[in-house]
């Protein structure tokens, strides 16, 4: 399930340090110096294909300028989720920086469970935090705190194949509704190729979240808003929340892709570079990989905003983003770390060193990347529409209704959404799968959400 | 056992005898004490924790959001006691476990009956036959999901569409199925080892001397060797089912919970750790498990070995 990568560069390393021990042991200095040599941090984040190419850049732009060796160790989504709220939530000290999402850093942030990164940002001029894009950073913050620096941001968008389209003499409207792009995929659905990709794999961040999305959009809400911080009625029972379900699941079985119960985000990035599906509703940092030098459908792809039903606009907002735990043992360096990993200089160099160019270089965070020429040219398909994305993506009023906690769009912004998400997204799962039927899915759905009626977030 | 004086012998002398009591229980003690820090440790690892979980059942104590600790008494219990997912995560515990250890017991016993012939190979054939109970469980949850059920790279498939017929994800589709099928492929192995070691240890003359009665394969088998396999039989399903009942790796790797997969085990460690974080609940949970399973082992035990009893031969 987890795999540890070594990033450090050993051989000089060693005789760095046993030089630096021998001159301690004559001049008779306090160690400052020798720690100073043999700073090491353990960092765990999600390995999506961003993350992977950072970690191989590792050694030779950041341990080699910094001395500061980095353990990564990569975990899948969810995994990661429960290590790390394990870990910063009961105290551990495994990690010096966690990767997390938009969904737990305000709410670590207001746990009081992680360093406010302010103060380390904006003394840091190199840093450039007003370089962050506006959405993106306050997604990340909580009562003026900043609690995660944001290493890549995206929205969710329709990605299609323009040339199957063209080929079907069917033309997709820059902003689509739902019952358009269901359309299409059913018309385009073919033996060899699905009409559409969309995640099924239980978790409230793998089918949760582009669901959540459709939920927004269908009118309807995981709960309503109760009073003094509370979590309301639960509405999974509602005809739009059943409405918001059945769609998902009925397009699926009519124009989805294999093994949809079992597909993610990373399924459906290998059945379109595969050419087995024709369309795709995701994250927006998928056009990196899909439009990367080394793709086979580079540049046949078309883009369009997240569909809608009943709102304006149904996109979602979410950051990958690094962290330091509160009781890291030494939030100093951590913060070295973080400050390379996110900011400016590594999105200024990464392209030229990345095997899929600066296409992949990791998006969504800070305006000085869509101002670079040689991003602008790599990415000209889907950069602007990224941007409009972000833009639009409904963060203050994502459905029709207030709904309880911290702001989220495809997310409720309370800690038990986590748990219910993951539950719920079970049953749902097992109904695409067809293990069981919609209407028992709902109701367990119903009986799992109506638990946490009531409780304070 | 040695025993340095002897204690049943008359003696007028009372202080003696005083002396003598005092020598034996010095004695014991002196026999305990190399057993002690395996005595002490046991307690340690296995009872404090067991404390700590009862002291735990009765707290409201979440981590996510954080909340607690507070004393609430039995709140937990009937809470859990009427918690419909429980109720689903036990029959799922159930069925898998029966399922699982009967099936495997069946097959192992055939797998047992033919290693029990002389032929080329047999030393190979009975290696390769253990094998699968030597992988380790998270391993073989996703060779099977992966390699054989997949409907994009399974095996199985492979054979489902080259006869014309749709591919399944039978994972997703069945994943109860899908779960004891991997179960009683690591867990055959085991009951032919015991199955055999049972087998290999039936007296030769009886088998002569049934045979020399003209009795039939069928009737051999029936009436002496499966009553002379039933301590091997039970010693099989108890152990299974011990092992069987915690089952978490094939189902974690697999599915990841779910109707139909998430048992009772899965089911406490999503309370806890994996992704609710309400431990007083977790541990209430937990400890019904045990109470439940205390009373269904001694329930089925009994009714099992009185069940073989009975048809033991006159």
């Amino acid at each position: 399930m987890w795999s540890i990568k070594d990033a450090r560069g050993n051989g000089p390393r060693v005789a760095a340090s046993a030089l630096a021990l021998s001159m301690v042991a004559t001049t008779a200095i306090a160690g400052s110096a020798l720690a100073q040599e043999e700073r090491e941090i353990n960092v765990a984040i999600v390995g999506n294909p961003q993350m992977e190419d950072i970690a191989s850049l590792t050694p030779e732009l950041f341990t080699a300028e910094t001395g500061i060796n980095v353990n990564y160790v990569f975990l899948e989504e969810q995994t990661l989720r429960e290590i790390v709220t394990r870990d910063v939530g009961a105290g551990g000290e495994q990690f010096d920086v966690v990767m997390i999402g938009m969904f737990e850093a305000p709410q670590f942030g207001r746990n009081g469970w992680l360093v406010d990164l302010n103060t380390y940002a904006t003394d840091d001029e190199g840093y450039d935090v007003d370089d962050i894009i506006p959405a993106v950073r306050d997604g990340l913050s909580y009562d003026g705190g900043l609690y995660a620096a944001p290493f890549y941001a995206e929205s969710s968008f329709v990605m299609y194949r323009d040339d199957v389209l063209t080929e079907a003499g069917i033309e997709m409207p820059t902003a689509p509704t739902w019952d358009q792009v269901a359309d299409i995929a059913r018309q385009i659905d073919s033996e060899d190729m699905a009409g559409i990709c969309l995640r099924g794999k239980p978790g409230w961040g793998d089918l949760g979240g582009p669901l959540g999305t459709v939920i927004n959009t269908f009118g309807a809400t995981w709960w309503l808003e109760g009073a003094d911080d509370t979590i309301g009625e639960a509405q999974v029972d509602q005809p739009e929340f059943a409405e918001a379900v059945s769609f998902w699941v009925d397009l699926l079985n009519d124009a989805g892709q294999e093994d949809a119960a079992n597909s993610s985000y990373n399924e459906c990035t290998n059945q379109m570079l595969d050419s087995r599906a024709a369309m795709w509703y995701d994250a927006s940092v998928a056009a990196s990989n899909l439009e990367a030098d080394d793709s086979p459908i580079k540049g046949k792809l078309g883009y369009a905003l997240a569909p809608t039903k009943l709102t304006d606009a149904s996109g979602w907002l979410w950051a990958w983003s690094l962290a330091i735990p509160q009781n890291a043992p030494d939030p100093d360096t951590a913060w070295e770390y973080v400050r390379w990993a996110t900011g400016p200089e590594y999105l200024a160099v990464a392209g030229d060193l990345l095997d899929g160019g600066w296409a992949t270089v990791p998006p969504g965070t800070r305006a000085s990347l869509y101002a670079n020429p040689k991003y602008q040219e790599a990415a000209a398909a889907f950069a602007d529409i990224t941007l409009q994305a972000m833009e639009a993506a409904p963060i203050d009023m994502p459905g029709l209704q207030p709904r309880p906690g911290l702001p989220g769009i495809q997310f409720v912004g309370v800690p038990q959404f986590q748990d219910v998400g993951t539950r719920c997204t079970e049953q749902i799962s097992a109904a695409i799968a067809g293990n069981i039927s919609v209407d028992d899915a709902l109701s367990a759905c119903d009986a799992i959400a109506s638990e946490v009626e009531g409780e304070e977030w | 056992m040695t025993a340095n004086a002897d204690p049943m012998g008359p003696d007028p002398d009372a202080e003696r005898a005083a002396a003598i009591k005092k020598f034996q229980r010095r004695d014991k003690w002196r026999r305990r004490l190399p057993l002690l820090p395996a005595l002490l440790f046991t307690i340690v690892v296995t009872q404090v924790p067991f404390l700590f979980n009862i002291w735990f059942s009765l707290l409201d104590w979440k981590i996510v959001p954080p909340r607690g600790p507070d004393f609430v008494g039995l709140e937990n219990y009937t809470e859990g006691y009427s918690n419909q997912f429980f109720h689903e995560a036990i029959i799922v515990s159930v069925g898998m476990t029966t399922a699982a250890v009967l099936l495997s017991l069946a097959l192992g016993l055939g797998l047992a009956l033919l290693l029990d012939r002389q032929f080329f190979g047999r030393g190979i054939a009975r290696t390769l036959l253990i094998t699968p109970f030597l992988i380790m469980p998270v391993v073989a949850g996703l060779l099977w999901k992966n390699q054989i059920f997949s409907s994009s790279f399974g095996v199985l498939n492979a054979i489902v569409e080259s006869v014309g017929m749709d591919a399944v994800p039978f994972v997703e589709r069945y994943p109860f199925w899908s779960i004891v099928v991997v179960l009683v492929w690591q867990w055959s192995p085991f009951m032919m080892l015991i199955i055999l070691a049972g087998l290999q240890s039936q007296p030769t003359d009886i088998l002569e001397a049934a045979r020399v009665d003209r009795a039939s394969k069928f009737g051999i088998f029936s009436q002496i060797t499966l009553p002379m396999l039933r301590p091997y039989m039970e010693l099989g399903i108890v152990l299974g089912a011990i092992y069987l009942l915690q089952v978490f790796d094939q189902i974690d790797v697999m599915t990841g919970g779910g109707p139909g997969s998430t048992n009772v085990p899965y089911f406490v460690y999503q309370r806890s750790i994996g992704g609710g974080w309400d431990f007083g609940q977790a541990a209430a949970y937990s400890i019904l498990v045990v109470i439940a399973s205390i009373i269904i082992a001694t329930f089925a035990l009994r009714v099992l070995s009185s069940l073989f009893q009975r048809q033991e031969p006159a």
